[in-house]
């Protein structure tokens, strides 16, 4: 008897035993799904917590300040940075050819008057103030330590579309959980320019623009209340050096870019990169030792999660071991009639294993299907609580891995579990299992 | 296709049990022309079921020879014993000996699949076996929607399915009504005749004993012509 032949045999057995196949199959389908959801949850977890970490950039982000190093921050996440310097496009060149530099983004900030709204939430008036713009390349969101709390990112080319801060929610007293209340409201900016005039003291003059603001965000590419296209920053940015004092009476600084956003190989590679850096003669600051020991910890939580999922999976075994040395039992006429009509022991042997596979792949994959909906299914639940909280929402990450995983695990546990069942068939004397129905 | 010479020699077997060792067949010696057709018969417990299985190859014998088709039996393997049921012997048994799980045709096409007949020519050699014992249209039909006597000619078409030399059935009307039991001892009978192979049926019913040309008797471990 074949392999094909034996598979066929099995499937038909699993076909027209339904009821006592379906109880099996729910055995290991149950412990597939539960270990297909626990890691799920675990993989989302360690997702969402270690991209709060990075600011929803990549976990192998580095930032670059405009000023020099301290000496001793590589050990440091954190540091604070030493005295302002340039950082122009010859240091971007430049870090951008270092070894392990996967890609380098600017960030380029321009300082802007807001004249409106006037008023915060809780109606108090706000006056005309001056803020911080920060502009980045938001055609590689991914790359960027951005995550969008309500709302969305501007467009590339928008000129009039802005994304605003926290700071900026605190600036008008709106709660977090409200942010999404200031969506859609315009947004009266200008660049400062300092112009020679007849007084002493010159004339400043406006570039003004009217934005809309179309999503709020939590960001770490530089500190400021707004957040827009790279284009639009460079263009303000240029309107105010112009002025006879470059900037300085908007508090303007002479760095070109206020920083760079650099991306590595890989987690391994920051510490490397970092020091490299340095080396060129910049301030760094990177997550890299907190994400480092949380996922440490977060290996601990899947290696528990999977242990859980595991026991399940290897009761569902049992389940079917057990299952399959009752079907021996009652189908001793039936292996008899096999061995009277020519099959060989290892005939019987291979019909019993590939039966014990079979309700293991369809339990794995039942499981597998259940398991994912019922990820989505805590997701939404865990969703709904986040965005009560002001918070942005979770996707529930499966890794097809896990999903294939299960199945394929599931599949070889029964085929572990139906082994001894197996043996225990072929090895049944042909005349006993006749006589003994 | 031709019937299978059997031949015994010296057969001898014993059953271990609680209250000590248990012959069933003390030395039995005998034998078969090809396409003969015999009846055994004996008091219950007589060992006329081993005989059956020990011509069968369903176990080797302990002591003696048995010798099917220029097959010694005692000297195979497991599995050279597993490939001479598949190829000379037939089965039908008392209780039918079908696979409930599976339909009429299926159960011929099972016998099939262990002989590696290739997969095209079984559905087709089924089909031919059940119209030839008269159950083409019921071809589909599982076990437990067949009455007796059907059950009994599907498994004698399964029997034949691998065209064997000898047939052995072992009380093959035990569970059948008059009629059924009518015609599958027609249906038997008819095999040395049309097929030419050799067949031993073992029955408790004299009548149906009485039928054969060769007639047998199991006592006490001895092989004896009946009346």
């Amino acid at each position: 008897m074949t392999w094909r032949d034996a598979v066929a045999m099995a499937v038909t057995s699993v076909r027209r035993r339904l009821g006592r196949a379906a109880l099996t199959v729910s055995a290991v389908a149950l412990a597939a799904a539960l270990l297909t959801a626990l890691l799920t949850i675990s993989s989302t977890a360690e997702t969402r917590v270690l991209d709060q970490l990075a600011k929803g950039g990549p976990l192998a982000g580095i930032r670059v300040a405009a000023a020099e190093p301290d000496p001793g921050e590589i050990d440091q996440d954190d540091p604070k940075p030493g005295a302002p310097k340039v950082l122009d496009d010859a240091a971007r060149r430049r870090i951008a050819a270092l070894p392990e530099v996967r890609s380098v983004l600017p960030v380029v900030t321009a300082r802007l008057f807001i004249a409106n709204p006037s008023t915060a939430q809780d109606g108090s008036p706000v006056e005309p103030f001056l803020t911080t713009a920060v502009g980045v390349d938001l055609s590689q969101p991914s790359r960027l330590p951005i995550t969008v709390i309500s709302g969305r990112l501007p467009a590339v080319r928008s000129t009039t579309e802005v994304a605003v801060t926290q700071s900026w929610l605190e600036r008008f007293h709106i709660d977090r959980k409200e942010a999404a209340t200031v969506i859609g409201v315009e947004v009266e900016a200008a660049a400062g320019r300092l112009d020679a005039s007849r007084s002493q003291r010159g004339t400043i003059r406006g570039r003004w623009v009217r934005y809309r603001i179309v999503g709020v965000v939590a960001q770490e590419a530089a500190s400021g209340d707004l957040l827009l296209p790279l284009a639009q920053t460079e263009a303000a940015r240029a309107w105010s050096e112009g002025g006879i004092d470059g900037g300085a009476r908007t508090g303007l600084t002479r760095s070109p870019y206020s920083g760079l956003l650099v991306v590595a190989d890989g987690l391994d590679a920051v510490a490397r990169v970092r020091t490299r850096i340095t080396d060129v003669g910049y301030s760094t600051s990177a997550p890299e030792n907190l994400i480092a020991s949380v996922r440490r910890y977060l290996g601990v939580v899947e290696i528990v999660l999977s242990a859980i999922g595991g026991i399940a999976l290897l009761v569902a075994a049992l389940g079917i071991t057990n299952a399959l040395l009752a079907a021996v039992r009652e189908r001793r006429r039936e292996i008899g009639v096999l061995k009277a009509i020519g099959a060989r022991d290892r005939d019987v042997l291979r019909i019993f294993l590939v039966e014990a596979t079979v309700l293991g792949l369809i339990g794995g994959v039942i499981g597998a299907a259940v398991g994912y909906l019922l990820a989505r299914l805590v997701g939404i639940v865990v969703n709904g609580y986040l965005r009560s909280e002001g918070l942005p929402g979770v996707r529930p990450d499966v890794p097809v891995a896990v999903l294939v995983g299960v199945t394929a695990g599931a599949g070889l546990l029964a085929l572990l579990g139906g082994t001894l069942p197996a043996l225990r068939a072929a090895r049944l004397p042909a005349r006993e299992a006749i006589e003994g129905s | 296709m031709a019937g299978a010479g059997v031949r015994i020699e010296g057969l001898r077997h014993t059953f271990a049990t609680k209250q000590g060792p248990l012959t069933v067949l003390d030395g039995l010696s005998g034998e078969l022309e090809p396409g003969a057709y015999a009846s055994l018969v004996g008091p219950s417990g007589a060992g006329k079921s081993t005989l059956l299985s020990l011509l069968g190859g369903l176990e080797p014998p302990q002591t003696g020879t048995v010798e099917v088709d220029g097959h010694r039996l005692g000297g195979l393997s497991s599995d050279q014993l597993a490939a001479f049921r598949s190829r000379t012997v037939g089965f039908v048994f008392q209780h039918f000996g079908l696979l409930d799980m599976l339909t009429a045709a299926e159960n011929l096409e099972v016998a099939l699949t262990i002989t590696a007949t290739p997969r095209g020519r079984r559905r087709r050699l089924a089909l031919q076996l059940l119209d030839a014992v008269g159950l083409g249209p019921r071809a589909d039909h599982r076990p437990l929607e067949l009455s007796g006597g059907e059950r009994q000619r599907v498994a004698i078409a399964r029997a034949l399915v691998n065209e064997p030399s000898l047939i052995l059935a072992d009380e093959p009307t035990g569970n059948l009504d008059d009629d059924s039991t009518e015609l599958v001892i027609d249906l038997l009978e008819s095999l040395p005749r049309d097929r030419g192979c050799t067949l031993v049926v073992v029955t408790h019913d004299r009548a149906i004993a009485a039928r054969a040309p060769i007639r047998l008797r199991l006592n006490q471990g001895h092989l004896v012509a009946a009346p």
